[in-house]
C-alpha cells in the first residue's frame, strides 16, 4: 500500500512547482509537525491534526487525532471516509487537500495546495485606499448626493406641493388649513406679528400665488371694516409721493424688475418681524409725500407737514360757527389763532368761577365736602371726562350748575319745586300755574268773626283792596315770568335771551347752546394721556376768561401750545420754543393713516391698558373721511 | 587655523531651507488683507447705512449681501473643480486656496449680516447654519493642516531614517512570516493564539477606532499577553520557540501601533472633508431652496 503525496507550491509568477512523494503502508498523518508524512506548516492545523488509512476496498478513512476538526467537502467533520475512485476535498486550516486515484496504480494520491497566504497582511492590500477612510465612512460623493437631494425635498419640493395643495383656499376669510405640520411653514422668514397669530399656519392666507408678491386684496379678504384708503386714488397717492431719487431710484427699479409692486399695505405693515405687536410706523412714512406734497401736488389743500417740532402746518380746530334752529351747531374750521371765538349760545365765567378770593370761593368755603377742593371750584367739578377719558362730556347744567345756581321757586312742606331747565314753555306754565294756583290771602277784617273797626270804611277798603288784589293776582305770574328770562334772572345769567319766541314763552326765546367736545377730527387728543398735567398748563387762559365764546383749546404753538413739551421724532424743535421736558413725537402719535376718526394705532407697548374708547357724539358731524 | 567658510559653497548641505509659503500666507498675507478690509467695511455699512423698516433680509443691503454671500459660496465651491485641474501661474492652486480660506471667513460676515440675526426654525436660518457648519469644518481642516503634519513626519522617522506607508505594511507582512515560520514548533493551544494575531487585519477597526487611535480588542496584543502569562508558569528552556514569538510580537505590536498612529493623523487629516464636502452641497441644495422660497412667497 502506498499513498502518492504532490506538494504543489507557486512560483512568484503564479506558476505551479508540483513536487510528488510516495508514502509507504498503510496509513498516514497529516499535521503541522514536519515528521508527518502530509506535512502543512499552518498554524490553523494541530501538529498531528488527522489520520489517513486504507481501509479495504481501497478506501480512504480520514479522521481527527484530537478535537480539533477538518473540512471534508466544505463541512467540518472529525471523521470522514473517501473513496478515492469517487475523489474528496479536505481542508485543513489554510490548506486544500484533493483526494484521488492514481489512474496507474490505483493508489490514492492527495495533492496539497496552500490557498490562504499566511497571514491577513500578507494578502493584497491597496496602498492606495488602505491608509485612506475608504470604507469607514460614507463616501463624500455619496453623502453629497443625499444630503443635498434630502435638502430639495425637505424644503423645495414638499413646501411647493403644500402651497398647490392649499392654493384654493386662498382669499377666503375663514378657510383654515388643518392644523399640524404644513411644509411650507419651513419657509416662514419669522413670526407673524400678534395680530396676525392665528394665520401662522396658513402660509396661503396672504401669498396667494406663487412668484406674485402679496397683494392687498389679501389683506383686504379680512379687513374689510378697518381698512380705510388713505385717498381712494392710488395714482395720486404716488403722486404725491414724488419721483424717488439717488438710491431709493434704484431700489425701486429693482423691486418692479422683481414684480414688486409699490404702495402695497405691506409697503408699511411688515410682517414676519417676530412675534408680539407690529412696530410703529416710521415718521418717514408719512413725510416722503407730506413733507413739500403742495409743490407735487398743487390743488391740495393740505399744507405741507414734516417733523412735528420744525415743520407743522398751525392746527386748524373746528369752532362753532353758530348755532342752528334746531339746536346743531353748525361748525366751521379756522387756522388756531390767540383769541378766538366760538358761538356756543352760552354765558360763562370762567375767571370768575376759578377764582379763590370772590362769592363763589366763599360759596365753596360754606360747603365743604361738596366739591373737588375746599377753597375754589376746580374744572372738573363741572367737566366730566368720557368713558375711556380721551375727551369731556358736554356740562350739564343739572349736575354742574344747578348746586348753586338753582332753579327752585317754590316750597311744599320739606321738597322744593323746581323750573324745568331747557323747556321754557315749561318754566312759564309752571310760573303761571303757581301764580294762578290761589287767591291772595283773605284780609282777617272781610270774615265774619273778625273784630273790625266800626264803621263800614275800613271794611269797604279792605274789601276794595282784596278785590284789586285778586283781580290783578295773575299779573304777577306774567312779571315773575320776565324776571325770570329778563336781565338779572335765572336764565338770563347763563343764556341769550330775546325777546322772538311765542306766546307760550310770553314772547321770550332762549337761544340754543351748543358744547363742542372735539376740535381737533384729523388729529387725535387723548386728555387720559395728559391726565398727570394740570389742565391750566394747556388751557391757559381759562383762568383769566371772563367770555364763555372765548376758545380756550391750545394751538400749536404759543402758551400752553402742543410744542410746549412735543417736538420731533428725533428730538428737533423750533429754536424759539422753550421745551423742558421734550416728548419725541412722531406722526403716528397722532394721526392714523387709515383716517377713521379714531385712535391712531399704537403699537401694543406704548398702549395703555383701558376701558373701551366711546368717541361718537351723536350730533357730530363727521369730517369727508377722504380729504380732498 | 581652520577657516570657517560657509558650507554651502559645496551645495552638499543636507540642510534644507524652507522656502516654502503656505497657502496661509501667500503673497503676504493678500487674501486675509482684503478679506478683512471688506469685513470691516460691511460691519460699517450694516451699523451705519439708514435703510428702511426692520426686516433686513428684505433691505436693499440685505439683498444685496444674499445675493455677494450665494455667489460666494458657488465661486468657494469651485475649489473642488480647480483642484483637480492643475495649472501654474497668477491663479495657482495656492492663491485659489489662500482665496477661498478668506473669502471663506469673510462669509461669516456676509451671510450673518444679510440674515440681520433674525433666526428661526427654518430654512432661512438652515442654510446659515449648513454655512457656518462648512466654514468651521473648513476652519478645523486648516488647523490640523497646520499642526499634523509636523507629527505625522515625527512618527514616520526613526533612528533608520523615515519609514513609507508601502514599507510600514511590508514590515507588518514581513513580521507576519516571521510569526508564522517561529511558531510552527507550538502546540495546538499557543499557535491558535498566534494565529489570530496572524489573521488580524491590520487596517481593521471602525471610525472611531482610527479617530481616537485605541484598539481594545487588537488581536496581536491578546496574543502576546496570553501567551506570556502561559509562559509564566513554564519552566525556562534554552531554546524554547515562544521566546522567539514573544519577540516576534512584540515587535509587531511596536510596528503596529506605529501604522496605527500614522492612520490616525490621517484620519484626523482627511475626516473634516468629509464635513465640509457633503454639507457643502446640503448648503447649495439648502440655499436654492432659500432663493426659491423667498420669490416663491414673494
Amino acid at each position: 500500500m502506498t499513498f502518492l503525496v504532490r506538494q504543489i507550491a507557486l512560483k512568484s509568477n503564479g506558476e505551479e512547482i508540483v513536487r510528488p512523494s510516495t508514502i509507504e503502508g498503510d496509513e498516514l498523518l497529516i499535521g503541522r509537525d514536519s515528521a508527518c508524512a502530509v506535512h502543512l506548516p499552518d498554524l490553523a492545523v494541530d501538529p498531528r491534526h488527522a489520520r489517513a488509512r486504507i481501509e479495504r476496498d481501497g478506501v480512504l478513512l480520514v479522521e481527527s487525532l484530537g478535537e480539533q476538526p477538518f473540512e471534508a467537502d466544505g463541512r467540518s467533520t472529525k471523521s470522514r471516509t473517501i473513496d478515492p475512485a469517487v475523489g474528496a476535498e479536505l481542508g485543513f486550516g489554510g490548506h486544500r487537500l484533493t483526494v484521488s486515484r492514481d489512474a496507474d496504480s490505483g493508489a490514492p494520491v492527495i495533492t496539497v495546495r496552500r490557498i490562504e497566504a499566511v497571514s491577513e497582511s500578507a494578502e493584497d492590500i491597496d496602498l492606495g485606499s488602505a491608509f485612506t477612510l475608504k470604507g469607514l465612512l460614507p463616501g463624500k460623493r455619496a453623502s453629497a448626493w443625499v444630503f443635498a437631494l434630502a435638502m430639495l425635498v425637505a424644503f423645495l419640493a414638499v413646501p411647493i406641493w403644500t402651497y398647490a395643495t392649499y392654493q384654493p383656499l386662498a382669499m377666503d376669510k375663514d378657510a383654515r388649513r388643518p392644523a399640524g405640520v404644513h411644509g411650507d411653514t419651513a419657509w416662514k422668514s419669522g413670526h407673524l406679528s400678534l395680530a396676525h397669530h392665528n394665520l401662522e399656519n396658513d402660509c396661503q392666507a396672504c401669498h396667494t400665488k406663487a412668484f406674485v408678491a402679496v397683494t392687498d386684496n389679501a389683506c383686504l379678504t379680512c379687513h374689510k371694516e378697518d381698512a380705510h384708503s388713505h385717498i381712494p386714488d392710488g395714482a395720486r397717492l404716488l403722486r404725491a409721493r414724488g419721483e424717488p431719487q439717488g438710491m431709493a431710484r434704484l431700489t425701486q427699479a429693482v423691486a418692479s424688475t422683481f414684480n414688486r409692486p409699490q404702495g402695497r399695505c405691506v409697503g408699511c405693515h411688515t410682517e414676519h418681524e417676530g412675534a408680539g405687536a407690529m412696530p410703529a410706523t416710521r415718521q418717514q412714512f408719512c413725510t416722503d409725500c407730506h413733507d413739500g406734497l403742495r409743490s407735487r401736488l398743487p390743488d391740495s389743500k393740505l399744507a405741507d407737514a414734516a417733523d412735528f417740532g420744525t415743520a407743522h402746518p398751525q392746527f386748524r380746530p373746528s369752532l362753532i360757527r353758530t348755532v342752528a334752529a334746531d339746536g346743531k351747531p353748525v361748525f366751521a374750521q379756522v387756522s388756531w389763532a390767540p383769541g378766538l371765538k366760538e358761538a356756543n349760545g352760552l354765558k360763562f365765567t370762567h375767571a370768575q368761577h376759578l377764582s379763590h378770593s370772590n362769592g363763589v370761593a366763599q360759596m365753596v368755603r360754606r360747603r365743604p365736602g361738596q366739591f373737588a377742593a375746599n377753597d375754589a371750584l376746580g374744572c372738573q367739578d363741572c367737566h366730566k371726562a368720557e368713558a375711556g377719558g380721551a375727551r369731556f362730556k358736554p356740562v350739564v347744567m343739572e349736575e354742574a350748575c344747578e348746586s348753586c345756581h338753582s332753579l327752585t321757586f317754590d316750597q311744599i312742606g320739606g321738597t322744593f319745586r323746581t323750573l324745568r331747565h331747557g323747556q321754557p314753555e315749561q318754566v312759564v306754565a309752571d310760573l303761571r300755574a303757581y301764580y294762578r294756583g290761589g287767591a291772595p290771602t283773605r284780609p282777617a277784617m272781610l270774615s265774619g268773626m273778625a273784630r273790625r273797626i266800626p264803621g263800614d270804611a275800613a271794611r269797604t277798603a279792605s274789601a276794595a283792596d282784596y278785590a284789586r288784589a285778586v283781580h290783578f293776582y295773575p299779573t304777577r305770574g306774567d312779571q315773575a315770568v320776565a324776571q325770570v328770562f329778563g336781565k338779572g334772572g335765572m336764565c338770563f345769567d347763563c343764556h341769550t335771551v330775546t325777546r322772538t319766541g311765542g306766546a307760550a314763552t310770553d314772547g321770550f326765546a332762549v337761544q340754543k347752546v351748543a358744547q363742542n367736545t372735539r376740535y381737533y377730527h384729523v388729529g387725535w387728543f387723548d386728555h387720559t394721556d395728559h391726565r398727570k398735567t394740570d389742565c391750566a398748563t394747556c388751557h391757559t387762559r381759562a383762568k383769566t376768561s371772563n367770555d364763555a365764546s372765548d376758545l380756550l383749546v391750545p394751538g400749536l404753538d404759543g402758551p400752553g401750545g402742543c410744542r410746549s413739551c412735543h417736538v420731533g421724532e428725533d428730538g428737533a424743535k423750533l429754536a424759539g420754543a422753550n421745551v423742558k421736558d421734550p416728548v419725541k413725537s412722531g406722526c403716528a402719535m397722532c394721526h392714523a393713516y387709515h383716517m377713521d376718526g379714531g385712535e391712531p394705532w399704537k403699537p401694543a407697548d406704548e398702549r395703555k391698558k383701558r376701558a373701551i374708547v366711546t368717541t361718537a357724539v351723536a350730533d357730530r358731524p363727521r369730517l369727508p373721511a377722504v380729504m380732498r | 587655523m581652520a577657516s570657517l567658510a560657509p558650507r554651502r559653497r559645496t551645495g552638499a548641505s543636507r540642510e534644507r531651507t524652507a522656502t516654502h509659503e503656505g497657502f496661509l500666507a501667500h503673497r503676504n498675507y493678500r487674501w486675509l488683507k482684503l478679506s478683512a478690509a471688506l469685513a470691516t467695511l460691511l460691519i460699517g455699512l450694516y451699523l451705519f447705512v439708514p435703510l428702511p423698516g426692520t426686516h433686513f433680509g428684505s433691505s436693499w443691503l440685505g439683498y444685496t449681501l444674499g445675493t455677494i454671500g450665494a455667489l460666494l459660496i458657488l465661486w468657494l465651491t469651485m475649489l473642488g473643480v480647480r483642484k483637480r485641474a492643475i495649472t501654474p501661474g497668477r491663479w495657482s492652486l495656492k492663491a485659489w486656496t489662500s482665496a477661498h480660506v478668506y473669502l471663506g471667513l469673510l462669509l461669516i460676515v456676509v451671510g450673518t449680516l444679510h440674515s440681520g440675526f433674525a433666526f428661526g426654525w427654518n430654512v432661512h436660518t438652515l442654510a446659515w447654519a449648513l454655512m457656518m457648519l462648512v466654514i468651521v469644518s473648513g476652519m478645523f481642516g486648516i488647523w490640523v493642516y497646520a499642526t499634523l503634519p509636523r507629527a505625522l513626519s515625527e512618527n514616520r522617522y526613526d533612528a533608520e531614517g523615515a519609514i513609507t506607508e508601502k514599507q510600514m505594511v511590508e514590515a507588518i507582512r514581513s513580521l507576519d512570516r516571521q510569526i508564522h515560520d517561529a511558531a510552527q514548533p507550538l502546540d495546538a493551544e499557543n499557535a491558535v493564539l498566534v494565529n489570530r494575531s496572524l489573521e488580524e487585519d491590520p487596517f481593521a477597526g471602525t471610525f472611531w477606532n482610527r479617530l481616537t487611535g485605541r484598539y481594545p480588542k487588537d488581536a496581536t496584543r491578546a496574543a502576546a499577553g496570553e501567551l506570556r502569562q502561559r509562559r509564566a508558569f513554564l519552566p525556562r528552556r534554552a531554546d524554547d520557540p515562544l521566546d522567539k514569538v514573544d519577540a516576534l510580537l512584540t515587535r509587531k505590536e511596536a510596528m503596529l501601533s506605529r501604522m496605527r498612529r500614522h492612520l490616525k493623523l490621517k484620519t484626523w487629516l482627511q475626516a473634516w472633508l468629509y464635513v465640509h464636502v457633503p454639507v457643502t452641497f446640503a448648503l447649495i441644495a439648502a440655499l436654492s431652496a432659500h432663493v426659491v422660497a423667498v420669490f416663491f412667497y414673494w
